[in-house]
């Protein structure tokens, strides 16, 4: 058993942020930041895709993960109707056998609306994804790989920035941008990167210290090769979980702000978008929310299954 | 332990100093400036009469010196007067607000706390029978669907199937109930699923295992110290949640009629209404810091291996 | 006596000084419209005075109090009820009694005034005050009050926007810009207690319609001086109309009580009045759940209950005239090209775009909707909006777009707002990519960016949805589409022909010729593609069947509380439930 445990050691554990995402797969004997075992990358993939295999939760999550990805992919095929097909006679219908999940309030087809929106929340996921990472990874990287100076000024900006509340900031961000898709990405991934920052740092910490860094070292690596080859393969685990957590947050926070007004701009279809402009209708049409709701819940708990699982496969300290 | 508060504490000050800033920057770079008129069928302000406002508002000045003007004031509380509601100080305006959505927010983390770990040890005591899945369902609602949809879901079911509340407003108690519930949801359901796994790892241990061999009953052994351990990790959740939950909730405080800050969050962007914007980031900062400092404290309290 | 004439140039004025205050199109033309239809008593019309009409059986409630709110009224909390100093303060206007004030016709009629009269030309109106005229406190609200409030409103310390609006009273624009130090000079004197006579600039026949309108409305002196800012608060308020506020709990609700000292207080029945401050967003739910008594409908809620039993009846239409229009910009392509413009007009669908707004919209083929005075209705006109997609593909012969192709980019902006526009802006799209192979991005912006990119012509193609100001339709030409206004211009268009029409329509006198003019200038205007009009507002409100009183106009419309008629409340009373 480890002896006391610094104070502030834990707060490390708070990294994944007051998301929503916390807990639905408990916690974790590594949130704290020690404990990382030198194990060498294959077999930690190996050993991980086997007890990922095992995981019966998270391999249906991540199979709807891939199913997702594909209808958005090939959304130009599965969608019976264009997703701009107007019928003015047929007005906020319920579900009908023409129209398998009923029509908008422009008569269009919720069934390809809602294909096509996998593609639109898939691409605000990942798209405010990659904006996290590209800022928070590098910016924990270097602070915990330097250290000294740059590391404390560092972790103080992103303490600064982590006192943000989030979705406030995120409209503040779109205000000043202006409504659409890339600012949405834009705006949720400048408002995001802050806990990947933080557990890419914890991690950077920890794999310093240990010997086989040391040993690279010794034989003449780089700073760059360190850091590349052996510090990033082990760092990268949490970045992933957090990656698969982030991408349902972002799809959640999309449908926030449409509900406000700031989000993504009609006709382009995204569930967050329907959900938000569907609310009012609630009591006339319900099925405008309900559907894509349903859609952003099953997407929501798919990623998070999926991501318990791969969190889970690939932490070396379970037996 | 002094020395501990103390400097979190005092980190407070720059943190807070660099927040304005932020925000401070954000909010002059987005087009659209509170001199517009108000109402839409008016014509532009004569450049005069937007010149009289710009003075009135202090909004004719450099930036920094704008900046360090606000600055110099906040610390001494005075906020200025909201650009939206003309004859009322922004302080004045939280002061009143503020109260509202922290009682709500209190209100709804209890109701998450208890609900969240009853229905959390239950399932995991019951593990993979009838009460597991019937809490891991519930948890499962309340995060996985939108508040502002949930919101109205329950006014359908508890204010017209069911007439037993009002649609909103914040006049006696049974107003209370359906925000309350509306914002603890998604709450609860982190909480229920963080305790049922803390559980179930906390009952296969070997202090568990050491109690029940002692001859304990059930019961002391769940509650007495399978329940302490679990809730070391559940805690750490507790400080950016009641943040999150206790300043209030644009959706819920819009839909249920709640005088509370959160409606301020949207409103005054919108309006684009600079001392109440600057005043209402502040105060959650501020608010978030005091509670993760809280929650750290509480985590010495519950973990005996924390020294500080 | 006789009304002196209103000439043109003085309604070119009125229209100023109402749009300076922001007055909405659709209020403007209901005030002129009554103007123009004043009847031989001329702005000394007494009004009806209405009893309650009980039918057999019925009886009037015991608690007569009534609970208004919701679907955009008081959505947010009111900044005070301060008129006399703020025109947008959001409060609740029945606590003040102006000099004269808007029947459902929109009408001025005699209010706290009983009589008013001009000099021959109309340069120096008399006021004459009623001396049972009181304050909620018991003392009397005499012409010094009303002077004192409206020098307040001109004085250039109370930093007021709107203050322009009284630049007819002669002095009052030099004061206002600070030119002259204090208000000794401004026009505006209390000759007695009872007795305000006001001096104007110069002929201003249409003065009396200005003192009814909300920007006229007194301020307490006592209480101002006492309390500041903070006079309005229930606490410190006194006022003078037929409600007092008694309870002002913010962000939540107000409420109101008849003030026993109102002179008309006999005639008011009803008692108290609750205003929750209630968020759009909750829709029609407090209504439903007869939280409220009477409340306007969104979009989300009307087919639901109009289509229900138990709610039917009581949903109805009110009158709120605006005009959804297309700005095609003329100095950006495609659409410099007037055959562009027109193929518009003939590829939308209106009779389909309209169902998207669920009942909160109607086809439009010009400005102004039918059954007001200006509404144009003939064939040609008719004929440039028919929906007719092979006139519009053929229209496009000649250009580089035949055939629907070469488009370039295309967007069309809009400002955030609901009751409709979104899905009716979309519906445009759809028609235009379906009939003209036309493809646009749809870009909504945010209310102040929007505006400040519409006075600069920036946008390519414009979504906007326009209230009329008052009946004329000079007003409603002139100040949305004069060519040669230097400032407040939304669109680029200019067109000679189309100036000169609306030049000559200015006069007053000949009715009939006027109406050829502004037919005439409606028509150059479409013809040339200036706008594209495609809907008429429709709004819908709904009150329970226990609220009676509401005041219908000569159309037969039931008229509720707005921006010009403030009079519903005392007209309102509650009948005891069946």
């Amino acid at each position: 058993m480890a002896s006391s445990i610094r104070a502030s050691d834990t707060s490390v554990g708070r990294e994944l942020g007051p998301s929503r995402l916390d807990g639905l797969g408990g916690p974790h004997p590594r949130s704290d930041a020690k404990g990382v075992s030198a194990a060498r990358s294959s077999s930690l993939w190996r050993d991980g895709v086997r007890r990922l295999r095992r995981n019966r939760l998270a391999v249906a999550g991540g199979v709807v993960v891939v199913l997702l990805c594909l209808i958005a992919i090939f959304a130009d095929f599965l969608a019976p109707l264009p997703y701009t097909k107007t019928n003015f006679s047929r007005l906020n219908e319920a579900p009908t056998r023409a129209y398998p999940l009923g029509t908008d309030q422009l008569g269009r087809d919720l069934l390809s609306r809602m294909i096509y929106g996998a593609r639109v929340s898939m691409l605000v996921g990942l798209g405010a994804q990659v904006i996290v990472v590209i800022i928070g990874v590098p910016i924990g990287a270097l602070s915990g790989y330097v250290g000294g100076r740059t590391d404390l000024v560092l972790t103080r900006f992103v303490d600064v920035m982590y006192a943000f509340p989030r979705l406030l900031f995120v409209i503040l961000v779109m205000s000043m941008l202006g409504a659409g898709l890339t600012n949405i990405f834009i705006a949720i991934g400048l408002t995001g990167w802050v806990g990947i920052a933080r557990q890419t740092r914890a991690q950077v910490l920890a794999i310093k210290e240990k010997e086989f860094v040391d040993g690279a070292r010794a034989l003449g690596a780089g700073f760059g090769r360190v850091l590349g080859r052996h510090v990033m393969p082990n760092a990268l685990t949490p970045i992933i979980v957090a990656v698969t957590f982030g991408i349902p947050e972002a799809i959640f926070t999309e449908a926030a702000l449409s509900f406000i007004g700031v989000g993504i701009n009609p006709p382009t279809p995204s569930w967050g978008q329907m959900v938000g402009e569907g609310q009012q209708y609630i009591r006339s049409y319900w099925h405008l929310c309900v559907f894509p709701s349903i859609a952003i819940a099953v997407t929501m708990l798919s990623f998070v299954f999926f991501g318990d699982g791969v969190r889970d496969a690939l932490d070396p300290k379970l037996k | 332990m002094f020395h501990y508060v103390l400097s979190r504490l005092l980190w407070l000050l720059p943190t807070l100093l660099a927040m304005a800033l932020v925000t401070f920057l954000v909010m002059h770079a987005t087009p659209g400036s509170p001199l517009d008129p108000v109402s839409e069928g008016a014509n532009p302000l004569s450049p005069e009469a937007q010149k009289n406002l710009a003075k009135y508002y202090g909004l004719d000045r450099p930036l920094y010196e704008q900046f360090a003007i606000f600055v110099s004031k906040a610390v001494r509380g005075d906020f200025g007067y909201s650009f939206v509601y003309k004859t009322r100080t922004v302080q004045e305006i939280i002061a009143e607000t503020f109260p509202i959505s922290l009682l709500l927010g209190s209100m709804a983390l209890v109701l998450a706390i208890v609900g969240g770990l009853t229905l959390g040890i239950l399932a995991a005591v019951y593990q993979n029978r009838t009460w597991d899945y019937v809490s891991v369902s519930l948890a499962t609602v309340g995060v996985a669907v939108p508040n502002f949809v949930l919101a109205v879901f329950l006014i359908i079911l508890f204010s017209f199937v069911v007439p037993l509340f009002p649609t909103g407003g914040w006049d006696s108690p049974r107003n209370w109930v359906l925000p309350t519930v509306a914002l603890a949801l998604a709450p609860m359901g982190i909480i229920a699923r963080f305790t049922r796994a803390s559980m179930l790892e906390v009952i296969r241990a070997d202090y568990t295992l050491t109690a029940r061999a002692k001859g304990l009953g059930e019961g002391p052994v769940i509650f007495k110290h399978a329940l302490k351990n679990a809730f070391i990790p559940v805690v750490t959740l507790l400080g950016p949640m009641f943040a999150a939950v206790g300043t209030g909730s644009f959706f819920v405080e819009a839909i249920f009629r709640v005088p509370g800050m959160g409606r301020f969050f949207v409103l005054s962007m919108t309006g684009r209404d600079y001392p109440m914007i600057m005043a209402v980031v502040l105060t959650y900062g501020a608010f978030l810091a005091v509670m993760n400092l809280v929650v750290d404290l509480l985590y010495g309290v519950f973990d005996p291996r924390i020294r500080y | 006596m006789r009304t002196p004439r209103i000439s043109d140039s003085q309604m070119d004025l009125l229209a100023a000084r109402l749009a300076a205050v922001g007055v909405g199109r659709r209020d403007f033309l209901k005030v002129a419209a009554g103007l123009a239809t004043l009847g031989a008593a001329g702005f000394n019309a007494r009004p009806a005075a209405a009893a309650p009409n009980l039918a057999p059986g019925e009886k009037l409630a015991r608690d007569q109090h009534v609970r208004l709110g919701g679907g955009g009224w008081w959505q947010n909390d009111p900044s005070s009820h301060d008129y006399n100093k703020d025109l947008y303060c959001s409060g609740v206007p029945i606590l003040w009694a102006g000099l004269m004030k808007f029947n459902s016709d929109f009408q001025p009629v005699p209010y706290v005034a009983t009589k008013v009269v001009s000099n021959a030309d109309g340069s120096v109106w008399t006021f004459t005050i009623r001396k049972d005229s009181k304050w909620s406190d018991g003392g009397p609200c005499t012409a010094r009050d009303f002077e004192w409030s409206w020098k307040r409103q001109m004085d250039p310390a109370s930093k007021n926007p709107y203050s322009s609006y009284f630049y007819d009273i002669k002095g009052a624009e030099p004061f206002n810009k600070g030119k002259v130090p204090d208000a000794s000079q401004v026009g505006v004197v209390a000759k007695d207690d009872w007795t305000l006579e006001v001096t104007l600039e110069g002929p201003r026949g249409y003065f009396p319609v200005l003192s009814a309108y909300l920007a006229a409305l007194p301020a307490h002196r006592a209480s101002v001086e006492k309390h500041g800012d903070k006079w309005t608060e229930a606490a410190n308020i006194v006022c003078n109309g037929p409600f007092v506020l008694e309870t002002w709990e913010h962000n939540k609700v107000m409420v109101l009580r008849k003030n026993k000292h109102f002179f008309g207080a006999k005639d008011i029945v009803l008692e108290k009045a609750t205003i929750p401050i209630v968020p759009v967003q909750s829709g029609a739910l407090p209504y439903e759940n007869n939280e409220l008594d009477i409340s306007p409908l969104q979009p989300g809620d009307l087919r639901r209950m109009r289509d229900h039993p138990k709610t039917k009846a009581q949903v109805f239409r009110y009158p709120f005239p605006g005009t959804w229009y297309l700005i095609p910009q003329v100095t950006k392509p495609p659409f410099d090209n007037v055959k562009v413009r027109r193929a518009v007009g003939h590829a939308i669908d209106r009779e389909s775009v309209v169902k998207v707004a669920d009942g909160f919209a109607i086809p439009a083929h010009s400005m102004i909707p039918t059954g007001f005075p200006g509404a144009v209705d003939d064939k040609k006109v008719r004929d440039i909006q028919r929906f007719d997609p092979k006139a519009a593909m053929a229209m496009l012969k000649g250009t580089p777009f035949e055939g629907g192709r070469n488009w370039p980019r295309i967007t069309l902006t809009m400002r955030e707002e609901g009751l409709g526009s979104k899905p009716l802006a979309e519906a445009v799209q759809a028609v235009l990519l379906e009939h003209l192979n036309m493809k646009t991005e749809l870009e909504v912006l945010e209310q102040r960016v929007f505006r400040a990119g519409l006075w600069k012509n920036d946008y390519q193609f414009v979504w906007i949805r326009w209230f009329m100001d008052y009946p004329d339709p000079h007003n409603e030409y002139f100040d949305t589409f004069y060519g040669k206004k230097t400032e407040g211009r939304r669109q680029a268009w200019v067109n000679d022909a189309f100036d000169k029409e609306l030049e000559a329509g200015r006069d007053t006198r000949d009715t009939k010729k006027r109406l050829v003019n502004y037919a005439k200038a409606e028509e150059i205007m479409q013809t040339d593609g200036g706008y594209v009009p495609v809907a008429w507002v429709s709004r819908w409100c709904a009150a329970k069947p226990s609220v009676r009183g509401l005041e219908k106009n000569k159309l037969g419309e039931t008229v509720v509380e707005g921006n010009i008629y403030v009079d519903m409340l005392p007209h309102v009373y509650m009948v005891e439930k069946a």
